[in-house]
């Protein structure tokens, strides 16, 4: 398990700058919006990451209902909080995009108000957790609310933006309603989403485990 | 199961028809809105997509008020743990499920002709604007009973309630506003994926929630 761990950290070390090099230096600008274009291969690892942690919340949550464990609910809280601000970055990053590309900061295009929607249930969770504290059921609760916003995901990013038109990226990128990108901007858009992927694992990861050492210093404290 | 299930549902319309509290809150707020945009709007015949806005707004926020009550109501009588003692949660949650149902497709039934003579808002696609009516009607329902039993359970309910529905309610009324606009242009061809959108999204949502209602419940 350790070596495994450190073959992680190791690639994530290596990885990231290779990422930064790759989207800044390596591939070339997309035609008619020039080095701009390179905060692509930033802000669809970040929109990525605010689904993953969607994923990983609703996870946590499924995992707290069915056994109940104290650390389940920290961790679901933790991925809704990392969910908040990945979402917040999409949308800032999106936001900045949207003017480079269209000239206007904000256009309510399908996968704009998706990303916001997005927001909008983290900071909802987040209020409802906040309403529940004393209660001996708030952990149960707020999962339940977390599973029901993760079966409402999916309509929101996947669904939506395809039965409505969007200037979203085919339209960018392609001619051919297809996902049709040159090879080296492809190549450096999927390595920067896997290595993202890594980054919100060694987040999520250290955020965990200092909650549970945390929940066990205050517990401690408590006792004596 | 059925039975007790309408039972349950039978007691629910009772109570609510007896105190009619919900009831004539949310069809006064819906006649009162209705009447005020009309009236606002000085008979100015508005465009098919504002049409649909004023009207998905009405329709949602006559609703509200009267969609987590069900839940509220059982907290703040007391008879919550009664219930949770005497039934199995899924028949609660069915019972409750239908309820709101019931409700908001009436307010619907209220809200759509007041509407249509007030505003002048004429749907060309009858049958496509009945459809996204009821199963607009149906999702808000589906999304909102959890809800409701989620907040009967925190403080600041009313608030707290619209706090944490809207967003997972905005992919509805988005994909209904959308819907009801096409079928209020009359060169526009609406087609039935968002109306299969607005099906499956109530399906997965009542899915999930008759799932996970006991662990709300019997909290």
């Amino acid at each position: 398990m350790k070596a495994l761990r450190f073959i992680f950290y190791i690639l994530l070390v290596v990885m990231m700058p290779v990422v930064f090099y790759m989207a800044l230096v390596w591939v070339p600008p997309a035609m008619g919006l020039g080095d701009a274009s390179r905060i692509l291969y930033f802000h669809v690892p970040v929109a990525w990451s605010s689904v993953l942690a969607f994923l990983a919340a609703g996870y946590y949550s499924v995992r707290y209902l069915a056994k109940e464990d104290y650390r389940y609910e920290l961790y679901a809280w933790n991925a809704a909080f990392t969910g908040l601000v990945y979402s917040t970055l999409t949308v800032v990053t999106g936001s900045i995009w949207a003017h480079i590309s269209w000239n206007i900061w904000w256009n309510w295009d399908p996968r704009e108000t998706s990303a916001v929607i997005l927001l909008l249930i983290y900071i909802a969770y987040i209020s409802l957790y906040s309403s529940l504290k004393e209660r001996p059921g708030r952990g149960k609760i707020s999962a339940v609310y977390l599973i029901i916003a993760a079966v409402v995901m999916p309509f929101l990013v996947f669904i939506i933006p395809r039965i409505y038109w969007s200037l979203h990226p085919d339209m960018i990128f392609n001619t051919k309603n297809k996902f049709d990108m040159e090879s080296s901007m492809r190549i450096t858009l999927f390595t920067s989403m896997g290595v993202f992927t890594l980054l919100y694992f060694f987040i999520i990861n250290l955020m965990n485990r200092t909650a549970v050492l945390e929940k066990k210093i205050q517990e401690k404290i408590h006792d004596n | 199961m059925e039975n007790r299930i309408y039972k349950h549902l039978k007691k629910d319309i009772l109570v609510e028809f007896r105190n009619r509290s919900a009831v004539n809150i949310s069809f006064a707020f819906a006649g009162i809105t209705t009447i005020a945009v009309s009236l606002a709007s000085g008979g100015i015949r508005l465009d098919a997509n504002i049409q649909s806005i004023l009207f998905w707004i009405i329709i949602f926020f006559s609703g509200m008020s009267g969609l987590a009550h069900t839940f509220i109501r059982e907290e703040e009588e007391r008879t919550a743990l009664f219930l949770a003692i005497h039934s199995i949660p899924e028949e609660v949650y069915i019972s409750k499920l239908l309820f709101n149902l019931v409700f908001f497709i009436f307010i619907a039934l209220v809200v759509s002709p007041l509407y249509i003579f007030f505003m002048h808002a004429i749907p060309v696609h009858f049958t496509h604007f009945c459809l996204t009516v009821l199963f607009g009607s149906i999702a808000i329902a589906s999304v909102s009973t959890i809800l409701g039993a989620i907040v009967s359970k925190a403080e600041n309910r009313g608030t707290l309630f619209t706090v944490i529905s809207f967003p997972l309610m905005l992919p509805v009324l988005w994909i209904a506003i959308m819907n009801t606009t096409a079928s209020l242009e009359p060169g526009a061809a609406p087609g039935f994926q968002s109306i299969l959108f607005l099906l499956a999204f109530s399906g997965v949502i009542i899915s999930a929630s008759y799932l996970s209602f006991k662990f709300i419940w019997m909290e």
